[in-house]
């Protein structure tokens, strides 16, 4: 008994000296990334780790929030966010509730089909050229509606469904209830953690695509926070004897701070929303898969 | 409910995509002009039937042009008085295109293969690509001589070379640019407190002299803090050493030789300099951290090492960002300087020259004066106005010192104002960023830098620039051959893992000759043959 508690206790000493030091992992370089945004150039370029600011010098924010351009960057991603993760939701959802009913006719085959499209695209150039032909160059639509379905996505969220017990749609439709209310009154409901799953990926990945807005929008006032902050930051650490600006060769470049401050400002948002919706991340996931 | 709507939006979408794709597919190889316009620019169509109907009219409606012969920072605003200006005074129509400025390559590889071509662009592929692509059109020289002669002969001061670097079968298929500043080889700069601390009063000149200065920064506590904390130099200052032997090479780079193309790093020379390092590092003149860099993160240009007072010898960074001359007002000197005195405000730094070698060699790297050439495409030279009107702009900025001015610098008085009758200009939008300057139209227009009037408009800058320069090894114009990018990368690392190696100690001196000989047989004969073949293509020999 007591040799088992304690290699019991020795196994909980190592599991949390792990993960205490994988969360160092994470947490560190965050320090560093927080305190360098802060630090004037003089701290910046001393050596060591900067990991609790000394001094304060939030040059870097005023010349990432100098741009009027970021408004309009926070503002687009903002709509393509909630838009292109609500198409996805509907799309998504309702791709999904067929497929999982083995009624539907060809059901293998139109599973397969949508398997296909995880390994195979058509590519970067034929992917422009749809884009293009079909007139969503420049457009909101370009970033929203290519990816609007996920086909990983969809097969997870059938899943789910799938695994719904198939008596309860039976009942309701005893009591009189036509297929649309079912889908609304009873599977909706029960799939909400699957739901939420699938809309926080959508969520992340448009917060964080940038290639592209650079690919399809050819307005900059159209264009996403990502790509404007990265171009911020370009701007900030360009040569300026390239750019033939003699004027700014004076100027001395914190692009450090400024790159991290860049950082800071896109990576707060979606820090602050993770932890509410995480919960559902990791148990949609779990049901979805593991009761396929 | 909305789903029954959205079901039959979807499928229409569904519908259209397929219709789309197989209509690009049909299309692709006719690449069909209208479909190809930049956009917004409604009146291309029509322009361009005008013009081909009427050519040569004075009363002739003004020529459609897409503009990408300038850095996208920031995507000009097409109603900016400055776009209205050039517009007018060359009776054209702008339709500027904006590209992701550090994806550009790639994004316009994109747009080419879509059958997307602007009319004016900047050259960052390597020519031949584009022109067997059919995307670059030859520009005649006649014509560069009868329409921008002024243009030219600034080229033929500066390098008439540069004329080969835009040639591919004798051609010429851009225009070249020259990068005033690539005129100035990299810096040498020494701790002058510290040589005044050691008792140096002669800044070095000979390599003998810069390791007995260097020995003295390592052994007699220059900084005084009664601390052996101190190193002569890291890895900015490596390849003064090798350009006192005759070439700055410790990677893939070309030298040229006896008129033929090849490696510097293969010289024979640059086993003496290593001989050389390798005796610096034994004494521990050079700080081990060399390995990773002595810059260690920011602007490439800074140098930690310096800032943190552990070297008195560094390079790399060019006149501008270290000049620790004041022009008075409230200026405080370049950019690095400006770092320096912030991390040492008792420091102070002394421009030298790079180190003379035994047979009177010497030289910092250069970058050279080749910058971006400008080009036309195959979709331009259908109408040969644009070129005429693209010519003719660029003989403007080379002859008009205000129109020069203001399409490089913005509205005068607004932007910029001339202190004296020279003609030295002071900035007036001092912290406006490179993006919001593109936004006004400033910096779009002017095609390329005018390096007379830049010197003319900097003289303070230019003047100081003048008084420190040294000699340097500029880059050899060479063309790019399929063979470099195949084996650059693994040759690259090969050559400077076997200098750190050797100068570190962990291989002797002697397997240099070992290392010449894998050097070549991994694609290094390889590429010379290519490359000499395709400069003598490029020359149309």
């Amino acid at each position: 008994m007591k040799h088992r508690r304690m290699s019991d206790r020795l196994f909980s000493l190592t599991v949390y000296a792990l993960l205490s030091g994988l969360a160092l992992t994470i947490v560190l370089p965050m320090m560093q990334v927080l305190t360098i945004s802060v630090s004037p150039l003089a701290v910046v370029n001393r050596y060591g780790f900067h990991l609790i600011p000394t001094a304060f010098d939030f040059s870097g924010y005023r010349q990432v929030f100098h741009k009027q351009t970021i408004w309009t960057g926070y503002e687009n991603t903002l709509i393509r966010t909630v838009l292109g993760t609500s198409i996805t939701i509907v799309m998504t959802f309702l791709g999904a509730y067929p497929l999982s009913k083995r009624q539907l006719p060809h059901r293998a085959f139109w599973t397969g089909f949508i398997v296909l499209t995880m390994f195979f695209s058509g590519g970067l150039i034929p992917s422009y050229m749809l884009v293009k032909n079909i007139g969503l160059m420049n457009t909101v639509w370009s970033l929203v509606l290519p990816g609007a379905v996920s086909a990983f996505m969809l097969l997870i969220v059938r899943n789910f469904i799938g695994s719904l017990p198939e008596s309860l749609e039976e009942s309701a439709k005893i009591d009189g209830a036509n297929d649309v209310y079912i889908l609304w009154k009873i599977v909706v409901p029960l799939s909400m953690p699957i739901l939420a799953t699938v809309a926080l990926y959508a969520a992340v990945d448009h917060w964080n695509a940038w290639f592209d807005s650079m690919l399809y929008i050819r307005q900059e006032k159209k264009q996403v926070l990502q790509l404007i902050l990265r171009k911020i930051i370009i701007d900030g650490t360009a040569d300026p004897s390239t750019t033939g600006a003699a004027d700014a060769m004076n100027a001395p470049t914190n692009s450090q701070a400024m790159k991290m401050a860049a950082l800071v400002v896109t990576m707060l948002p979606i820090m602050c929303v993770y932890p509410f919706l995480q919960k559902y991340f990791v148990k949609g996931t779990l049901l979805g898969s593991v009761k396929g | 409910m909305a789903t029954k709507t959205k079901k039959r939006a979807v499928a229409v979408i569904l519908l259209v995509t397929m219709l789309a794709a197989l209509m690009a597919a049909c299309s692709g190889n006719n690449d069909s002009p209208s479909a190809s316009a930049g956009g917004s620019s409604s009146g291309t169509a029509g322009a361009k039937s005008t013009e081909s109907a009427s050519p040569a009219a004075t009363e002739e409606a003004p020529v459609t042009l897409d503009w990408l012969a300038y850095n996208s920072y920031g995507q000009p605003d097409a109603n900016a008085s400055l776009v209205q200006m050039v517009e007018k005074k060359f009776n054209a129509k702008f339709n500027v295109w904006y590209v992701d400025n550090q994806k550009w390559v790639d994004q316009l590889n994109v747009k080419f293969a879509a059958g997307e071509m602007p009319d004016v662009l900047q050259i960052r592929e390597q020519i031949p690509k584009y022109v067997d692509n059919g995307i670059l059109a030859p520009i005649p020289e006649e014509k560069i001589r009868e329409l921008a002669p002024t243009y030219a002969a600034t080229i033929d001061k500066y390098d008439p070379n540069l004329w080969n670097a835009v040639k591919y079968d004798g051609k010429i298929y851009g225009l070249p640019s020259i990068n005033l500043a690539g005129d100035y080889p990299t810096v040498v700069l020494w701790r002058q407190d510290w040589l005044d601390n050691v008792g140096i009063t002669k800044i070095p000149e000979t390599l003998d002299e810069f390791e007995a200065a260097l020995l003295k920064f390592r052994n007699d506590d220059p900084d005084k803090d009664g601390k052996k904390d101190t190193y002569g130099l890291s890895s900015f200052a490596i390849p003064f050493v090798m350009g006192a032997f005759g070439y700055p090479g410790n990677n893939a780079s070309y030298v040229m030789k006896d008129g033929k193309i090849t490696f510097a790093a293969i010289q024979p020379e640059m086993k003496d300099a290593l001989t050389v390092l390798n005796k610096w590092y034994k004494e521990e003149l050079i700080d081990p951290e060399f390995v990773t860099g002595e810059n260690t993160g920011g602007y490439w240009a800074d140098s930690q090492a310096m800032y943190n007072g552990r070297i008195g010898l560094t390079g790399n960074g060019m006149f501008y960002q270290w000049r620790n001359e004041l022009f008075g007002g409230d200026d405080q000197g370049g950019g690095q300087y400006q770092n320096f005195i912030k991390a040492q405000p008792n420091g102070k730094l002394t421009f030298g020259k790079p180190p003379v070698g035994p047979s009177g060699k010497s030289g910092t790297l250069q970058w050279g004066v080749n910058s971006t050439a400008v080009g036309i495409t195959t979709k331009a030279a259908e109408n040969p106005r644009k070129l005429e009107t693209l010519l003719k702009m660029l003989e403007t900025t080379f002859t008009d010192y205000d129109y020069y001015l203001t399409v490089l610098r913005g509205n005068e008085n607004e932007d910029w104002k001339k202190v004296d009758d020279t003609g030295k200009v002071q900035i007036l939008n001092q912290a406006t960023s490179v993006a919001d300057l593109s936004k006004k139209g400033i910096q779009v227009f002017n095609i390329m830098n005018s390096p007379d009037f830049d010197k003319k408009a900097d003289a303070d800058l230019y003047k100081f620039a003048d008084s420190k320069k040294t000699t340097g090894y500029p880059p050899v114009i060479a063309p790019a051959v399929d063979s470099y990018a195949k084996y650059a990368g693994d040759l690259y690392k090969l050559a400077t893992e076997t200098y750190i190696k050797i100068i570190l100690g962990e291989q002797p001196v002697s397997s240099f000759d070992a290392f010449v000989t894998k050097f070549k047989a991994n694609g290094g004969d390889e590429i010379e043959k290519d490359v000499n073949e395709a400069y003598n293509k490029m020359l149309g020999k």
